[in-house]
């Protein structure tokens, strides 16, 4: 096309713009084309729709995830509080049953919280966390609510060490609760206890209970210790072979009461 | 087939441009195919493609006929005319072409609103948007190459 032509009609399309702008500057808006808008809305229309066709299940999948989110926060908070709650039921029951035998304990001296294990494998020791200056000294009791926890071995000026009642280094005066048999009751090392210089004539039930002859001067009477978990005849000697499991466990230890000896 | 294509992507364009934005910035996509229309055929086919462009926008975007019928003439001749008569396409230049003639239809329709009928926009937040829509469209430019670069060259 000649350069001439081309630039009249761009002369002339830069004049039709103007003047159509002009026009309209004090008249209507004129807006020929408007129907194409139809065509525009239908595209959006379909946009849009296959779009929330393609991204629904998608959100669908965020939410569930933020909800499950959510949800596994929520779980963890309750059970939480939950735990938390038990914990108190169960601190609260310790601390009746202390306050019980506070009252009933006349030679109560302190109540004492277990802060740690002995730091030597073979002995089964614990260490409280009262020592001299709550009152606490050597050779006094601890005590629960289910019986004899052990004897204090060490004292210091705020802790103390509590020597087990399943140490191989202790021992009680002990007599059988019903048959009223007595014998000595001795640590062994490990979970069960062996109660010695029972006579093969006595007869000892498994199951029998245990408790503090107070003969020994040290714990007081009729405390309880243990009961007979077997109950052996057979072998040679003098004496029966008799295993006590003791009524306070190491492993369960929290709180004891410590009581002054008999 | 071409004449299908060309309203297809028009539409196509107009479309995309309504659904995004960037920092509530609007592309002007459809500068890119009057460009397309001027680099790869001649200054009249550029300035019909151009014509016919603005009066459909102008149409739909529901002020008043003309700022884009003038704008979008006015972009598909000049950027026919850049790689026929003045230089020489390279990937740089089409970059910087492209960049400029976004600059250029954006301004020409904000001015011609301004003048003829009332102001869209503050003019600093104007020149954002502008300008915004200028480095949107650059990168376009390495792909607009002329039909007949080699024959330029």
């Amino acid at each position: 096309m000649p350069k001439k032509w081309l630039l009249l009609i761009f002369l002339a399309v830069l004049l039709l713009s103007f003047s159509v702008m002009t026009y309209q500057s004090n008249r209507l808006h004129l807006l020929p084309l408007k129907s194409f808008h139809a065509v525009l809305d239908r595209l959006y229309d379909a946009k849009t729709s296959l779009k929330d066709s393609l991204s629904a299940p998608f959100r669908r999948m965020l939410i569930r995830e933020s909800e499950n989110i959510r949800l596994r926060k929520e779980l963890a908070r309750m059970l939480q509080e939950e735990q938390a709650y038990h914990e108190a039921v169960q601190e609260n029951k310790k601390l009746r049953a202390l306050l019980a035998l506070k009252e009933h304990e006349p030679r109560h001296v302190t109540a004492a919280r277990v802060i740690g294990r002995g730091t030597d494998f073979w002995s089964k020791t614990v260490v409280l966390d009262k020592g001299l200056s709550d009152g606490i000294q050597k050779d006094m009791i601890a005590i629960t609510e289910r019986g004899i926890a052990g004897k204090i071995s060490d004292v210091f000026n705020s802790y103390s060490h509590l020597l087990l009642i399943n140490d191989i280094n202790f021992s009680a005066a002990a007599r059988l609760q019903e048959s009223r048999t007595e014998g000595v009751l001795s640590g062994t090392g490990s979970r069960r206890c062996m109660l010695k210089y029972i006579p093969h004539e006595d007869e000892v039930k498994e199951g029998a209970v245990l408790i503090t002859s107070g003969l020994d001067t040290l714990f007081p009477q009729g405390i309880p210790l243990g009961y007979v978990s077997k109950v052996n005849k057979k072998e040679a000697g003098f004496f029966q072979d008799i295993e006590v499991i003791p009524f306070v466990e190491d492993t369960h230890l929290e709180i004891v009461v410590i009581i002054t000896k008999g | 087939m071409k004449y299908i294509a060309v309203p297809i992507i028009f539409f196509f364009l107009l479309m995309l441009q309504g659904s995004i934005s960037f920092h509530q910035i609007t592309p002007n996509l459809t500068v890119l195919l009057a460009c397309y229309a001027g680099i790869k055929g001649r200054e009249m086919k550029g300035m019909l493609y151009g014509a016919l462009i603005g009066i459909v926008e102008d149409s739909l975007s529901g002020a008043f006929l003309g700022p884009h019928l003038l704008s979008k003439s006015l972009v598909g001749y000049l950027s026919s005319l850049l790689y026929s008569r003045f230089f020489i396409w390279t990937p740089y230049l089409g970059i910087l072409s492209i960049a400029l003639l976004t600059f250029l239809d954006g301004s020409l329709v904000f001015l011609m609103r301004g003048i003829f009928d009332k102001m869209p926009a503050g003019a600093g937040a104007a020149s954002v948007v502008i300008l915004a829509q200028s480095l949107i469209n650059a990168p376009v430019g390495i792909f607009l190459k002329p039909k007949d670069l080699h024959q330029n060259i």
